[in-house]
């Protein structure tokens, strides 16, 4: 898949911890799992990092980009949504390193997503 | 096993051994206790399709997948989908239920004839009510009665169990049924993965909300010696709990062992 607006401008990102996205991430991997996700893994932050330079967004734009509201209710915009799935794709096929590496930095950005609403599912990496 | 541990052990499994199949024989032990499941007018609405993954072409199993349901249907080495075949009582015209009168089933004793089944019950009844919009509403709950009867037959065989429900156009295309074939919901088949208590069993209502005695309002009054009868035989069982440490840590293996996002 190729980036939409190939000629925009590379995204400024701010800190990975300003962004409120980042922060829901965060706070639904420890509601759910435990510890300290902000630590816990040191690759977290800087995989989702990467990912939103690849994307050429900051995470805040795409949970814009996949979600949207309706008549007053949160929806998941199926078409943003295929196409971060794909992007995602794409994006851990080029990570360098063994199979399980390119799965835990895909399923990184994945769940992402996942705690901020926009249910993905990858299929086994394994 | 006992029924009620059988009942008690269901659990709507969603991670499967994608690696180890399931024996055919178990797949039609489920089918053979649908088939004998009871069902309004002796119709049988219920069809199924049996589909082991592995059979299935690289195209056709990605169609199959939905944004909920993709990981349980890769992972599930045999799929049964399950329809309403709605022209089946225009086709048999009442005369399953004159095999019911004919086996003393159904008797006089009831009111029971063939002529009254032919000249009341499927022209004055059955044929109206498949022209009534609702017509698919209890003949999909019998089917669904079937689909109950072998999911707890497959917890009997050892095997996991969970329903899904895919896309019904896909079905219909990729399976090649017929048009008046409604596609209700799929059980997904194959041994589990995870521990077979998958975490407890899941929250329900309180009793008290759900049955009544008498009318509305009044609830069904539940007895706590039956409750401990039950638990003593399995079929009520420890329920999952929240955040509990051992069922996180077996999804965190499971995340590890198939790379799942966590």
């Amino acid at each position: 898949m190729t980036i939409d607006a190939a000629e925009e401008q590379p995204v400024a990102l701010r800190p990975m911890l300003d962004y409120a996205s980042v922060r829901t991430w965060l706070d639904g991997l420890r509601q759910h799992w435990g510890g300290d996700p902000a630590t816990d893994d040191p690759e977290r932050l800087p995989v989702l990092e990467a990912f939103c330079r690849y994307a050429n967004r900051d995470p805040d734009q795409i949970i814009k980009e996949t979600t949207m509201i309706k008549d007053g209710d949160k929806r998941i915009r199926i078409k943003g949504r295929n196409k971060y799935a794909a992007l995602i794709d794409g994006w851990q096929a080029g990570v360098e390193g063994s199979r399980i590496r390119k799965a835990k930095w895909g399923n990184t950005v994945r769940s992402f997503l996942i705690h901020n609403g926009v249910l993905l599912q990858s299929g086994v990496q394994t | 096993m006992e029924y009620k541990e059988v009942v008690g052990r269901r659990r709507s499994i969603r991670f499967f051994d994608p690696d180890r199949p399931v024996e055919r024989e178990k797949i039609q032990k489920m089918l053979e206790a649908a088939r004998l499941a009871s069902c309004a007018v002796n119709a049988q609405w219920q069809r199924a399709i049996v589909s082991f993954r592995d059979d299935l072409t690289e195209d056709q199993l990605s169609r199959l997948k939905t944004p909920v349901a993709a990981l349980n249907v890769e992972l599930a080495p045999v799929h049964i989908h399950w329809f309403n075949d709605l022209s089946i009582v225009n086709k048999i015209q009442g005369s399953r239920l004159k095999e019911l009168v004919d086996v003393g089933a159904l008797a006089p004793t009831h009111g029971w004839s063939h002529k009254f089944v032919d000249d009341f019950v499927y022209p004055q009844i059955l044929k109206p009510m498949t022209q009534n919009p609702g017509y698919p509403v209890p003949s999909t709950m019998d089917v669904g009665i079937a689909m109950c009867q072998a999911l707890l037959t497959g917890v009997d065989e050892g095997l996991g169990v969970g329903l899904v429900t895919l896309n019904g156009a896909v079905l219909k295309e990729v399976f090649k049924v017929p048009e008046e074939w409604i596609p209700l919901s799929t059980i997904l088949v194959g041994y589990p993965a995870e521990s077979w208590e998958a975490g407890g069993q899941r929250p329900r209502p309180p009793f008290e909300e759900l049955y009544f005695e008498g009318a509305y309002g009044k609830p069904f009054p539940r007895d706590p010696k039956v409750v401990e009868e039950l638990k003593a035989a399995k079929m009520i069982q420890e329920p999952a709990k929240p955040n509990d440490p051992k069922r996180i840590a077996e999804i965190k293996a499971l995340a590890e062992k198939y790379g799942l996002p966590m």
